[in-house]
């Protein structure tokens, strides 16, 4: 609740102080830009982050609405500030923001990868033998029951 | 130096090129091609499998033990096209159900690779069968059938738990949809160890069989290479999707040609092995012929009688003309042991030699 509060006067701020930038320079993709997103996008995405336990970070299920609302943060401000997105400013502002809270992630935390070879190696060849060797039992097996060994 | 956008002069990098292009649609349409058509082939292997297991059952003078291990192949295969119908409608072809990642789906997912595996094992078990018959022990009893039940129903659970706990453990993506991963090899790699093997005794078989040509008993030769014929014939279709399986050519059109002929053989199995194990299966032809010339000498009885009665006497000895020894293909051997033999070439047989 508290939360949405929040956005929507982070919202209002957000365009009065747009509306305000607007008139003191044309262009608003320099510095502006990256303050405005820093003032605003960023910190809603500390506070949602900061609600969220530390070692929940790295899990994509949890941090992905999170991660989504702050690159559509960014997305609207660049329209708003008629700035073309992405772009290198946006790139750099996603960068640190991985170094911050992302940097311990293990590299298959978001990236499905399959096991290293000694343990993939077993989960594949222990099958094989098993299904060698019960062919081996049922073969040796109706020979038996044929009375001829 | 960064790249400008060439009218504002900003820092700007052209992602156009990333966007959804024209390929995309006809891309998407050949995928819900390849999807109905395999759809509609799992839908027609369940019919003409269906309709196999009713002639297999309705004729009692077709059972006999290879006639069995056909008919729990068959199951197999039906159960097998309708968890793949079920896993594709419900599934894949449904975004939202692969979102949540119900454990419903993953529980699907396991029977699925459960029937895949009895599919391949109860084929592996008819070419046991075979070889045991003709290879090992000709005219010994009836086998018992209890290790073929084990190995068709029973051991396919183990490789398809395996796979279960390892993409558990390793590659636990959404439904288990993913076909990027080794672990799929836990189910595979048995499964192709099972074609080899199964390929393996069929040319041993027909090894025997030829060297034993050149001896006097050509005719039964002949027998049971019509018995292995099917067989051989199905063990190389089932397997070649596993050798071509890997080789996906990078040419786009030569790939759309691999992917429609993939998608033949992996979902029309169940047709083939009903077409050739029981619609071209002379025995059963054979049948089915002496049914319908039965239901039409009974029309035309009926007919007669509305019409006068004294050709009852003709349609009843018509009735009994019909011949009435088989030239089995596939049971021969069981007819061999122990039972009545009025073939000359059973006799021959009985006073001849062993095999192997």
């Amino acid at each position: 609740m508290g939360s949405q509060t929040g956005a929507a006067l982070h919202k209002h701020t957000l365009l009065w102080f747009i509306v305000a930038m607007k008139c003191v320079s044309a262009l608003g993709c320099g510095p502006h830009y990256e303050y405005a997103i820093e003032e605003f996008c960023l910190a809603k995405f500390r506070l949602d982050m900061q609600e969220l336990d530390q070692r929940q970070w790295c899990s994509w299920e949890d941090t992905v609405e999170i991660y989504g609302d702050l690159t559509n943060c960014t997305y609207l401000v660049a329209l708003k500030m008629e700035c073309f997105w992405p772009n290198r400013l946006v790139d750099e502002f996603f960068i640190r923001v991985h170094k911050r809270y992302f940097h311990d992630c293990s590299l298959s935390g978001r990236l499905l990868r399959d096991p290293p070879n000694h343990i993939l190696g077993p989960f594949i060849v222990v099958p094989i033998l098993v299904t060698l060797l019960m062919t081996a039992l049922v073969v040796w097996r109706s020979k038996r029951s044929e009375g001829i060994m | 130096q960064w790249f400008r956008h060439p009218e504002t002069n900003e820092a700007w990098t052209n992602y156009t090129l990333c966007a959804f292009s024209t390929n995309e649609k006809a891309k998407l349409k050949s995928v819900y091609i390849l999807f109905y058509m395999a759809i509609v082939g799992h839908a027609l292997s369940i019919a003409s499998l269906l309709i196999s297991l009713t002639i297999f059952f309705s004729f009692r003078s077709l059972s006999c033990q290879r006639i069995t291990l056909h008919k729990n192949l068959f199951c197999s295969y039906v159960l097998n096209s309708a968890l793949t119908i079920i896993s594709l409608v419900a599934v894949v072809n449904n975004p939202e159900v692969v979102s949540k990642n119900p454990v419903g789906c993953k529980v699907l997912h396991f029977f699925h690779m459960y029937m895949l595996g009895c599919n391949y094992f109860w084929m592996l078990c008819e070419g046991i069968y075979l070889h045991t018959l003709i290879v090992v022990a000709v005219f010994a009893e009836e086998q018992h059938l209890h290790w073929y039940y084990l190995l068709g129903w029973g051991f396919p659970l183990i490789p398809a738990s395996i796979h279960a706990v390892a993409r558990k453990k390793y590659f636990d993506d959404n439904c288990w949809m993913s076909v990027e991963t080794h672990l799929l090899y836990a189910v595979h790699g048995p499964i192709v160890a099972a074609l080899l093997v199964n390929l393996f005794f069929l040319l041993n078989i027909i090894r025997v069989l030829v060297t034993k040509l050149r001896d006097t008993h050509q005719a039964e030769s002949n027998m049971y290479m019509k018995a292995v014929r099917a067989t051989l014939i199905l063990v190389p279709l089932l397997g070649i999707q596993f050798v071509i399986f890997p080789w996906r050519p990078e040419n786009r059109l030569a790939g759309e040609v691999y992917e429609y002929i993939m998608h033949i053989l992996m979902h029309y199995q169940g047709l083939l092995v009903a077409t050739i194990f029981c619609f071209f299966n002379g025995e059963v032809q054979a049948a089915l012929k002496r049914q319908w010339t039965q239901y039409k000498t009974q029309w035309g009885q009926r007919r007669k009688d509305h019409c006068s009665m004294r050709s009852t006497s003709y349609t009843a000895t018509s009735i009994s003309e019909v011949p009435t020894f088989m030239y089995h293909h596939d049971c021969n051997s069981e007819h061999l042991n122990g039972r009545h033999a009025e073939d000359s070439e059973r006799v021959a047989l009985k006073s001849g030699e062993t095999y192997a």
